[in-house]
């Protein structure tokens, strides 16, 4: 399960120099990463640029561990289209590095960044159902999240669950997701006339975060390291 | 199936990026004057329980739930299309990668969502909610992983210049057994097929569950009437 509220604090609580880079230069670092692995030939300067992340994370106190656990679903898919090209470990390798190196930049990038200042960014140039939508979905995570912490506890206190079941289990199940989405509606719907009446029109009320400022060295010399280590290659 | 970045040769994701890029303009168009203060929040949640149920297990099969189909029913095509870009955005911002072929991995969720709202409404009504919502899934899921093998098979065709790399000034490949599209149409088909039945059997009893307690959701009219209320209306 994805903690995205354990992400939430690390990205609110944290005093890393990531944390005080701006938006802009941390989305042009993930940018940055991403050229280097579309572009890269070779799994070792790839390699290198992981090591590279990976050093830095360390060296500034972020949740490295997490982050490398959470860039490992993108290895998944990967490593069955790997498979599936039959070309040896060298490809299998660089095929891996690929789809995790990025994974890993956007998770640097997501603990060091609450998800607001990123959508005030993002809003910038979304179309405006996208950008409400967006934000409604974040919103309606932690919602879903709440309710599904005692989901699990009241399907067993009031018997719907039968180990051995599936039949039984399978219809209280979906009759649990049936009852959470209807509340999450609900609850989803005053929220969103909440805001309405006071002003919200699709945009984020924060200014500023999509500025450059002092401490964007480091998320654009990391960037820019890795993308240099893949082309020099 | 979440395409991850790097993977696939550019031409084929900036076309994922064009094709989106259309279908998401015509989906905008379609959504003009929507009744937002009604489908927003109700986009938001459904968005926001695809990416729960992705990330729950169903044991011991280790299948993750999708609910796009689900999604789709509910939401219509046009809207449910929205809700897939914003899954595939939240997956690329939660650390699950994908950020340059999200256009693909839109493509692939929104027909997810479309197919199984059109199957659903073109099954006939003599079949019980749960057995349209069902095989709508089953359909919806079974045309998609095809549409995921052809892409795969199309990306393969560019696997010499993926695979060779230079070293030394040298180029080597690595051809032992070359490219197998048969293989992973194997594992995509073989191990889905579990999966459809499981995501089929929990999408129609979710449907069927909300077409009894709140049957105005299926009824997914994107504009607001006058004076009137919606319960009820048009709710299969």
């Amino acid at each position: 399960m994805i903690d995205v509220a354990r992400i939430d604090q690390w990205a609110s609580d944290g005093d890393s120099p990531l944390h005080r880079a701006s938006v802009a230069a941390k989305l042009l670092f993930v940018g940055l990463v991403v050229c280097g692995a579309v572009i890269a030939r070779d799994p070792v300067p790839l390699a290198l640029g992981f090591g590279l992340l990976l050093a830095v994370a360390m060296t500034i106190g972020l949740p490295w561990r997490a982050i490398g656990f959470l860039s490992l679903y993108a290895a998944l898919f990967a490593l069955l289209y790997a498979v599936s090209l039959r070309r040896g470990a060298w490809v299998y390798a660089l095929v891996l590095l690929k789809s995790v190196t990025p994974a890993f930049a956007v998770g640097m990038l997501i603990v060091t960044t609450p998800y607001p200042r990123i959508f005030s960014v993002l809003s910038g140039f979304l179309p405006e159902i996208v950008a409400s939508g967006l934000f409604m979905t974040y919103r309606s995570f932690f919602i879903l999240l709440d309710m599904m912490d005692s989901f699990g506890t009241s399907i067993r206190l009031r018997g719907g669950f039968s180990p051995g079941n599936i039949i039984r289990n399978g219809t209280n199940i979906a009759k649990g997701i049936g009852a959470l989405l209807v509340r999450a509606v609900d609850r989803s719907s005053r929220l969103y006339a909440v805001m309405s009446v006071r002003g919200y029109n699709g945009s984020m009320a924060e200014h500023g975060a999509g500025a450059f400022t002092a401490q964007d060295w480091l998320p654009l010399g990391a960037g820019a390291a890795v993308l240099a280590v893949v082309l020099a290659w | 199936m979440h395409i991850p970045d790097g993977i696939l040769p550019v031409w084929l994701w900036l076309t994922g990026f064009v094709l989106m890029a259309w279908a998401l303009a015509f989906a905008l168009y379609r959504l003009r004057g929507m009744d937002r203060k009604k489908k927003i929040p109700l986009l938001g949640v459904l968005a926001a329980s695809m990416l729960v149920a992705m990330n729950l297990e169903v044991l011991p099969l280790a299948y993750h739930l999708n609910l796009s189909v689900a999604a789709g029913i509910l939401l219509g095509p046009a809207l449910g299309f929205v809700a897939a870009l914003l899954v595939n955005l939240m997956l690329a911002l939660i650390g699950h990668g994908g950020i340059t072929v999200m256009g693909l991995n839109t493509l692939l969720l929104g027909a997810e969502a479309a197919l199984g709202h059109t199957l659903f409404f073109l099954l006939p009504k003599r079949l019980s909610v749960f057995w349209r919502a069902a095989l709508a899934t089953a359909g919806a899921l079974f045309l998609v992983s095809l549409f995921l093998i052809a892409i795969v098979g199309t990306s393969h065709v560019d696997v010499d210049v993926f695979a060779g790399h230079e070293h030394g000034g040298e180029t080597t490949e690595h051809k032992e057994g070359g490219t197998s599209l048969a293989a992973f149409a194997f594992m995509v088909l073989g191990l889905g097929a579990l999966g459809w039945i499981i995501e089929s059997a929990i999408t129609g009893a979710v449907i069927r569950f909300l077409s009894q307690v709140r049957p105005d959701l299926l009824a997914h009219r994107l504009h607001a009437v006058a004076g009137c209320s919606t319960a009820g209306k048009d709710a299969p």
